[in-house]
């Protein structure tokens, strides 16, 4: 640069003298005054050196301000450029979404996070700010728009705003959005650059969070927090309390924060329960306690309380969750029902005793009719009178007999729910059955069909299942038709885990829809027989019952009856 | 054939018509009775008491439970005892109309109560109690 202001000024000068000195030969040639000749040549040369000099001081100055100017704008060049480099490095590395919006001339540009993020092919995405706000979720569109085109007119520097934003599968993101404006010399808003964060998994975590204090906010049974630390034996201090908690115990959370949970402590409480809440909270073990408790208004109620310790990462403990639940109602029922229970176990007990006691004094004097009975059958009576009262006698005596051990079975079975099982061969059951009916059977000669071959075993109880065949067996032939052969079948199934025994006969029927509900009754009778008691079908019932099966009956009148009988195995 | 058997009973027919059912079958000789536990007790006193060898003992019990003064179960206690002790390979049945599952119970835990039946006395029950003391 030096040397440019000295050629500068160098050629000046030797131009300016060959100049001086072409001059001062022509006026030489033509004016011929001798005594000045040299003169105005010295004086030439002293000016344009006087000049040259100038000029040269001018020339130098210049140069060194462009010398800085030229520095200065190196510097902000290099800044330029480093600061795209870092502009590129940061929009490559960050997981942002980078927009840079020139608003003037509407154009918008995406970096790689629209592709990455919300998964839009970089020949999709738009050019212009309406491909953007198309995005946006309808019901966050207008409040996020409005709020941008503010802050663009106001012009200040820095904007953000949450919205939903559409991605390319047309599920939408929760978005937090950042932008900064850059302004012209006028201060017109030319350019917005901005970041686009993903905030879906921190919004549904907020909103599961918000969900969840719902929970304790609305239970119904009252929650409290407290520390962790606490000096021993005592119970540590409430940071949290939740509103059930004020309504079950009348105090308003700002009263009780802080304070030891020791003030529900009462004459009443059970200090054994407690004693063992405080070894649990020594042990930062979980437990669950019921206890009578105190309202602010010193009004005692009943609560099951359990308290859980919470550790965090380390395993450290740093709170304990108190969850309790008013069970003043619940303890009140409870002694209300075992009260009830005494009571009702009492009565069944003096019952059962006069149950007892009842069919024994019937019992008695039975029996000595019955061996009276026995004893006048070997005496020969000539009188055909008294012969026909004896008779009648006798089959009085016998019924009532057959009444009462009937009674009494029930009462036994009513008393004994649980009875001893065995393998019971069915055939075998039948054949005691039909030799305690031979006399019937010789009598009426019905046909029976047994079809055991599928069941020829039954875990059951032997009495119980010989007395319902009996009774059953019995009935079908007390109710045959006069009109027609009494057919009775007897089958025996197995299906699935289920026993099913099918009583069919062809008898007199009962008409069902009149009586349905009271074929299994006690002393219900459906026919004008002199020796129905009403008894059987209750005790076949209970019997099917006590071994937990179930029985059912279709009947029809005059065509015959069926009885269903199911055992689960 | 049993030479004498003891009734327990306070019902006068329940009696009667043991002595009848018994001398109808060869069961036993004698049939001697008492209308409570007491009376039976007493009974067996003057037999310790008297030591008459020639008198008849009472090879068999048949025992009421619901009786007034003494039942059943106290007299089975008294007579179970060291003091009767000399009696105690004398069986005793017991014969009443209870249908209580807990009378039942409490029989089993009498060794000396080798039977258990409901009235009336029949004679085909005293053939099967024939066959069982192996008569």
């Amino acid at each position: 640069m030096k040397s440019k202001t000295l050629q500068i000024t160098l050629i000046y000068t030797i131009i300016s003298i060959i100049m001086a000195v072409v001059c001062h030969k022509l006026l030489t040639t033509y004016f011929s005054s001798s005594e000045y000749l040299y003169l105005p040549l010295v004086k030439d040369i002293a000016f344009i050196l006087l000049t040259a000099l100038f000029f040269s001081l001018i020339l130098s100055k210049n140069e060194k301000r462009n010398v800085t100017i030229f520095e200065k704008l190196n510097k902000i060049n290099e800044a330029i450029e480093e600061s795209n480099e870092k502009y590129d490095i940061v929009a490559k590395a960050t997981s942002d979404t980078i927009w840079d919006w020139k608003i003037q001339e509407d154009r918008i540009n995406w970096n790689k996070g629209i592709e990455g993020v919300f998964g839009y092919d970089p020949k999709e995405v738009g050019k212009t700010s309406k491909w953007w706000f198309d995005k946006i979720h309808p019901e966050d569109s207008i409040r996020m728009s409005i709020k941008l085109y503010s802050f663009i007119e106001q012009k200040t520097e820095k904007w953000q705003d949450q919205y939903r934003f559409r991605c390319a599968d047309g599920t939408y993101k929760y978005v937090l959005d950042r932008g900064f404006l850059l302004k012209d010399e006028n201060g017109r808003a030319i350019r917005m650059i901005g970041a686009i964060q993903d905030i879906t998994k921190q919004k549904e975590e907020e909103q599961r969070l918000k969900l969840l204090e719902t929970v304790i906010t609305q239970s119904k049974d009252s929650i409290l927090i407290t520390e962790a630390n606490s000096s021993e034996r005592k119970i540590p201090k409430i940071v949290y309390v939740n509103p059930a908690f004020s309504q079950m115990s009348g105090y308003q959370s700002n009263e009780i924060i802080g304070k030891s949970p020791n003030i529900f402590k009462g004459p009443k409480s059970d200090s054994v329960e407690l004693q063992k809440l405080l070894r649990a909270i020594k042990n930062e073990e979980e437990c669950l306690i019921e206890t009578i408790t105190y309202t602010k208004s010193k009004e005692e109620y009943w609560v099951r309380f359990s308290m859980i310790p919470i550790f965090n990462n380390e395993g450290v403990i740093s709170h304990w969750i108190s969850i309790q639940r008013d069970i003043t109602d619940e303890k009140k029922l409870e002694t209300e029902k075992e009260h009830l229970i005494r009571e009702l176990t009492q009565n069944n007990k003096d019952l059962k005793q006069f149950s007892y006691i009842t069919s024994h004094n019937l019992r008695a004097p039975l029996s000595n009719l019955i061996g009276l009975l026995n004893l006048i059958e070997d005496i020969p009576i000539e009188n055909e009178e008294l012969q026909e009262i004896l008779a009648g006698f006798t089959k009085s005596t016998h019924l009532l007999n057959e009444t009462i051990n009937d009674l009494v079975k029930v009462i036994i079975i009513k008393d004994n729910p649980s009875m001893q099982k065995e393998e019971v061969s069915l055939e075998e059951v039948f054949e005691n059955v039909f030799s305690q009916l031979s006399f019937q059977i010789e009598l009426h000669k019905p046909i029976i069909k047994l079809k055991f071959d599928k069941v020829p075993e039954l875990t059951t109880n032997k009495a119980y299942i010989e007395s319902i065949l009996l009774n059953l067996l019995t009935n079908s032939i007390k109710y045959k038709s006069e009109n027609r052969k009494l057919k009775i079948s007897i089958t025996a199934e197995q299906i699935e885990q289920r026993t099913i025994l099918t009583f069919k006969d062809n008898g007199i029927g009962i008409d069902l829809e009149r009586n349905r509900d009271k074929v299994f009754g006690l002393y219900q009778r459906f026919h004008n027989y002199p020796d129905s008691k009403g008894l059987g079908l209750y005790l076949v019932k209970s019997q099917v019952e006590t071994m937990g099966g179930t029985i059912s009956i279709d009947s029809e009148v005059n065509k015959g009856t069926t009885f269903t009988i199911t055992f689960k195995n | 054939m049993l030479e004498q058997i003891l009734c327990i009973d306070d019902d006068p027919i329940t009696l009667m018509l043991c002595k009848k059912v018994i001398s109808k079958s060869s069961f036993s000789h004698e049939v001697i009775t008492a209308q409570n536990g007491e009376e039976a007790l007493h009974h067996f006193n003057i037999l310790k008491y008297t030591n008459d060898k020639a008198k008849k003992r009472p090879e068999l019990i048949f025992l009421d439970l619901n009786m007034p003064i003494m039942g059943g179960w106290e007299f089975l206690d008294h007579f179970t005892s060291p003091d009767y002790q000399e009696f105690n390979t004398v069986p005793v049945i017991v014969l009443s109309s209870t249908i209580d599952p807990e009378d039942l119970a409490k029989a089993k835990k009498y060794p000396i109560i080798i039977d258990f039946l409901s009235k009336p006395i029949t004679l085909a029950m005293l053939e099967y109690l024939k066959k069982k003391i192996d008569l």
